[in-house]
């Protein structure tokens, strides 16, 4: 998975643009675009990464002391942890909102997992695990019941309880501007059963809600809070929390700071940071320079091309992870030129995914077969991505009564890498005679095209769910209307796998579900995989105890400043 | 003089009606929309209705820029869609950095251009007029994310001077603000200083061609007080002019500067608000830096005038 | 001063027309002969530089299929990044294509990107200014009303919501880049034309009942061309660079197509582990408009006799 001995090598780099673009857009989707989660830089490779699997060793578990980043670290837990200190994060774009409920944007979740603490949360295996709910029960496939930690307080000091707990689940489904509807949707009703007991009924089973609840939609916020401020807590979540670390202030474009909860309920280690100081860089070789300069301690993801030399950098530590993401070009199938099935299957297979992941994202990342990123446990490796078949694409063409091909446009940002892999792209699919035309446009554009299914293809970056079902019902099942399903596919066989998989609840038993569906998402070719990308962090040495989650979001309760 | 302000703020009003209705048609124009770029992961058509509704932009354009004039006109701009912040708020705050380093930029130009074109016009023609040349253009013949680039790189991460990215508030902290904001100062500075120098270098020229000049160093008087009695004062007035002028566009023209450095000045706040659509942001950001522009013009023809009362307006 | 003062001076945002004319514009009295001026801007000390520049620029664009050693979108993923020399002088980019090629062609685009987008600006401004300055009243309000509300927009948020409405690519670039610089051509017409009209040989063919069009074609025009042509050249330098500033924000010509300012862009990542990538673009860009603002300046001297000291 990391570039083991690449010295110079390219890539281009998203950045500003894709900055822009994203900006305030709260694109969550778009957003995911560059700068994307890691995964566990864990030790064992959790990961059955097809491709790149022999490279794991190389990250480094924990950035711990001035270590090469090369050698796995096992010392960090011999050192006692200390307390105190700014840690200063760089971000690539500015955050949208503070308010979890309404927040599209994937940079807000790294605020978010530091000053929200959600219902239950993950571990380095993507396993859910008790958090605010000490325990959970589903008596039947249509209901679950959370019994929550006594005596937890918001920062603005009253109690978080089941009634509170109701009241953010009740804001969800009911507020307008809310974006958590999607995720909550197959909630009938929540109620309280007593003070720390909260009842949650289903209008049909739903194996993925769980994984949600360890994300935005699983986040409590303070019910008096929200009353007081209202929309005000969009940009100010003083005392709205109730994680390891409490909101300061938000000065746009400039930073986000926070301070330590000092009454933090899980006394376990940490949190030992004093504040947090997010701060926006957009343009990455800046965000980088600044990181060896140390005007910051961590950066949230090294572009491609500049992985090699931060590995090689004895000054920094680098953290590589297989992400949840999965990048894809969406084909338009409700109208010409990809309502032709044979055209789609042509287009595929005349691109090389592998010689793009190895060419322009350099290795840092693994050729997609499917949605379903190679850290989730959904993942099937017996599913080899599309070989590129000039010849088969050639046949489909000539099927398709198009021998000397046809030509089409491609909406995308201006992305360096994205740019750079579809200049690549371009150069692959005119060897079978197919042209594709560029479509720059920022992401407000691309968005309400997508949104509206008047372009032909279009790039798309998905940051990827815990739980498959984030990266593929919402996207592969018949949905009337606007929706993520921009490709406009329907598929019986494949609606209902995605139904089947919300209510099957075993583990092996879904994944042989998403397989099919997988194999299906092939043949149709809705869409076209390319990659899921690996997000390297870098760190200054002095950072300690980070401890990657394959969902990318930097959980800093235990970290602590050497 | 008062009667051409008088005048002058006069037909500053149909400048502004066209700036409002400019900007307010041009970005409703724009493909996109802000709620479509604020939910983009909501699958809810209903829910995205709903608060196109509540945002009032279901309503015919007409109807919406009658609505946002006439909160204009109670001096309402209106909140961002975004964040909910008001627009004005999100102006003041951002307005500072911008002047600031609009300030220092200048401070950079002045430093460079002074000697450079003095010398270039008292030494027309030789050697070092040539250089002089050379040098200002440097600064304007290069885009300046690239100049960026390279000043972080020398400056920033071989020498380690000065920082990278970031903005200090020099009020609050005056060491760390101006060392915040001087590379990026260099940056517009050395563009700014291309300017200043050429118009220096042209009026100083002009200036000691002209028969005062001339008497006084028929009188024997020694060059270096001509240049500096005589010709200095009135060869500065086109440079006031181009400074006036350009401090108003520095303002919110800085934008990729800003962004480069990551500085949260006005320019990168107008150019984020457009790509997200957050329609009353942008019209409300664009007005604003109009109106500052058209103030700064003002001023400096009026200055203009007063320093030298040839000038009639017409 | 009232006349000569404002040197054509630019504006330091890069985007920005160089407009800043001071308040009253320059009538500049032009009755030599165009050979002298001719001779006089050659004889500037950078202006043969500079019309050379400008020269083989030109030359390089139109010969750039004959000139150039590959073709500048063949791409060879397995050689990116490849150093300069050997079989590649300027060495390769990010895909593996030649810089140089590239670059060879990427004049062509800046050229274009230029030379379109002020001669629009030149055109739609002198003819705004034209009727303005010469017809007055209504007329001369509402078009310079409408230049100070172009001017006094935020340039690169003009072009960027230009762009964005026109759609990406070079067309909308050059619109975008023609409209942030038509007031600067109104503006400077229009002072041309006020002063040229009051003078005596003008009001003389008029009371002579000279037609409009006659005294416009006969007087007007000829006197007012040369600034417009010395603006034109500095803005064309301007119209250079700012194809890579819109190119920054993605705005631009659509890939693969290289223009000097879309390669900068790409390339600006790899400055430190490979800079050829920017340096070829780069160094193209700094000397053509380093050229071009030479034979303006001399351009400019030349037609200004009070310089000749």
């Amino acid at each position: 998975m990391s570039l083991t001995a690449r010295s110079t090598r390219t890539v281009t780099r998203r950045q500003f643009l894709r900055a822009c673009a994203f900006v305030s857009g709260g694109l969550a989707l778009v957003v995911a675009c560059g700068p994307q989660p890691p995964a566990p830089a864990a030790p064992k490779a959790e990961a059955p990464a097809p491709t790149a699997a022999p490279a794991q060793q190389a990250p480094a578990q924990k950035p711990a002391e001035a270590a090469k980043p090369a050698e796995a670290k096992p010392a960090a837990a011999a050192e006692t942890p200390k307390k105190g200190g700014t840690l200063r994060v760089g971000f690539y774009v500015e955050a949208a909102t503070m308010d979890p409920h309404l927040s599209g944007s994937k940079i807000d979740r790294q605020v978010y997992h530091n000053v929200y603490d959600p219902l239950v949360i993950l571990d380095t295996k993507l396993q859910i695990k008790p958090n605010l709910a000490e325990s959970w029960q589903t008596p039947d496939p249509k209901t679950i019941i959370f019994k929550l930690r006594q005596g937890v307080k918001f920062h603005d000091g009253t109690d978080l309880n089941a009634e509170a707990a109701k009241f953010n689940f009740d804001r969800m489904a009911t507020e307008p501007k809310s974006v958590r509807k999607g995720e909550i949707a197959n909630i009938e009703s929540t109620s309280v059963v007593d003070p720390y007991t909260l009842k949650l009924s289903l209008k049909k089973p739903d194996s993925s809600l769980l994984a949600s609840l360890t994300d935005r939609a699983g986040m409590m916020i303070s019910p008096e809070i929200i009353k007081k401020k209202g929309p005000d807590l969009e940009r100010d979540a003083a005392g709205a929390g109730a994680g390891p670390f409490q909101f300061v202030e938000w000065v746009k474009d400039d930073h986000i700071l926070l301070k330590r909860n000092e009454n933090y309920w899980n006394k376990e280690g940490g949190p030992y940071l004093e504040q947090i100081r997010y701060r926006p860089i957009p343009d990455d070789t800046v965000k980088l320079q600044s990181l060896q300069a140390g005007e910051i301690d961590v950066m949230d993801y090294v572009a491609p091309r500049d992985v090699a030399a931060v590995k090689a950098d004895k000054n920094l530590v680098e953290v590589d992870v297989p992400s949840l993401a999965a990048f894809w070009y969406m084909l338009n199938g409700t109208k010409p030129p990809f309502d032709n099935k044979l055209l789609r299957q042509a287009t595929m297979y005349a691109i090389d995914t592998e010689a793009i992941v190895k060419g322009v994202w350099l290795g840092v990342g693994v050729p997609a077969n499917g949605p379903i990123s190679s850290s989730s446990w959904a993942y099937d490796d017996t599913i080899k991505p599309v070989k590129r078949d000039v010849a088969m694409a050639k046949a489909k063409l000539a099927e398709a009564g198009m021998p000397n091909g046809f030509s089409f446009s491609v909406n995308t940002t201006n992305i360096p890498i994205n740019v750079q892999e579809l200049e690549v792209v371009k150069a692959q699919l005119a060897e079978a005679g197919i042209t594709m035309n560029f479509n720059l446009m920022d992401g407000a554009r691309l968005l309400a095209e997508g949104n509206a299914k008047t372009f032909e293809m279009s790039t798309y970056q998905w940051s990827g769910r815990p739980d498959p079902d984030g990266n593929t019902y919402q996207f592969f099942h018949t949905t009337p209307g606007t929706s993520l399903n921009w490709s406009g596919f329907s598929n019986p066989r494949a609606d209902e796998l995605l139904d089947k998989t919300r209510e099957v609840s075993d583990q092996a038993e879904r994944k042989k579900l998403y397989s099919e569906v997988i194999k299906i998402l092939q043949e149709e070719a809705p869409v076209i995989f390319v990659v899921h990308p690996i997000e390297p962090k870098a760190f200054s040495p002095k950072v300690q105890a980070y401890d990657p989650i394959p969902d990318g979001m930097m959980r800093f309760k235990d970290v602590w400043l050497k | 003089m008062g009667r051409l302000v008088l005048r002058r703020l006069l037909a500053t009003i149909p400048v502004l009606v066209l700036v409002t209705s400019g900007v307010f048609s041009l970005i409703h124009l724009t493909p996109g929309d802000p709620v479509e770029a604020m939910m983009a992961e909501s699958q809810d058509p209903v829910a995205k209705e709903a608060v196109r509704a509540q945002l009032g932009l279901d309503q015919p354009l007409y109807v919406q820029y009658v609505s946002w004039i006439g909160r204009l006109v109670q001096a309402d701009l209106g909140r961002s869609i975004r964040n909910h912040e008001p627009v004005i708020e999100n102006v003041t705050r951002r307005i500072r950095p911008s002047v600031q380093l609009a300030l220092m930029a200048m401070l950079v130009s002045l430093a460079v251009s002074f000697p450079v074109g003095i010398l270039s016009a008292t030494h027309r023609n030789s050697p070092l007029d040539g250089f002089g040349t050379l040098f200002a253009l440097f600064g304007i013949c290069m885009p300046n994310f690239l100049i960026a680039l390279l000043l972080i790189f020398f400056f920033g991460v071989t020498m380690r001077w000065l920082p990278i990215s970031g903005y200090v508030d020099p009020l609050e902290d005056p060491l760390a603000g101006i060392r915040s904001l001087t590379l990026p100062a260099i940056t517009l500075g050395l563009a700014l200083a291309a300017v200043i120098t050429r118009t220096l270098r042209s009026s100083l020229l002009e200036v000691l061609s002209e028969d005062y000049v001339r008497t006084a160093r028929a009188k024997g008087l020694a060059e270096r007080l001509v240049v500096r009695h005589h010709a200095l004062k009135n060869g500065l007035i086109p440079v006031v002019t181009v400074l006036g002028l350009q401090f108003g566009t520095l303002i919110g023209g800085a934008v990729i500067t800003e962004y480069v450095f990551a500085l949260p000045g006005v320019g990168r706040l107008v150019v984020d608000a457009v790509f997200s659509r957050d329609y009353p942001l942008v019209q409300g950001v664009v007005l604003l830096i109009a109106l500052g522009f058209i103030l700064s013009n003002l001023v400096v023809d009026v200055v203009y005038g007063w320093l030298d009362p040839r000038i009639r307006y017409g | 001063m009232a006349d000569a003062s404002a040197p054509l001076s630019r504006q330091s945002s890069v985007l920005s027309p160089p407009s800043v004319l001071g308040p009253q514009p320059t009538a500049v009295r032009v009755r030599e002969r165009r050979w002298v001026l001719v001779r006089r801007a050659l004889s500037a000390r950078f202006a043969p530089v500079g019309g050379l520049v400008v020269l083989v620029a030109v030359l390089v664009a139109v010969l750039a299929p004959v000139l150039s050693p590959y073709d500048p979108l063949q791409q060879d993923l397995a050689n990116s990044l490849a150093r300069p020399g050997g079989a590649h002088l300027l060495g390769t980019d990010n895909v593996g294509r030649d810089v140089l090629a590239r670059v060879i062609f990427g004049t062509r685009v800046s050229l274009i990107a230029g030379a379109v987008s002020v001669a629009i600006a030149a055109l739609v401004g002198s003819l705004l200014g034209l009727g303005a300055g010469y017809w007055g009243g209504r007329l001369d309000d509402v078009a310079m009303r409408l230049m100070d509300a172009v001017l006094s927009f935020p340039p690169l948020v003009l072009a960027l919501a230009l762009g964005a409405v026109l759609g990406a690519g070079l067309t909308g670039v050059l619109i975008a880049l023609g409209v942030v610089y038509t007031p600067t051509f109104a503006r400077l017409m229009r002072g041309q034309v006020l002063a040229i009209k009051a003078r005596d040989y003008v009001e003389a063919a008029r009371l002579l009942g000279a037609p409009n069009w006659w005294i416009v074609k006969r007087h007007v025009l000829p006197n007012a061309a040369t600034p417009i042509v010395v603006q034109a050249s500095l803005s064309f330098a301007f119209a250079i660079l700012a194809e890579a500033s819109l190119s920054f924000l993605g705005l631009g010509i659509q890939p693969p197509q290289p223009s000097w300012g879309s390669m900068i862009n790409a390339g600006r990542g790899y400055l430190q582990q490979a800079p050829w990538i920017v340096f070829g673009p780069g160094g193209a860009l700094f000397v053509t408009v380093l050229g071009l603002n030479f034979v303006g300046d001399a351009i400019r001297d030349a037609l200004d006799p009070r310089l000749r000291v």
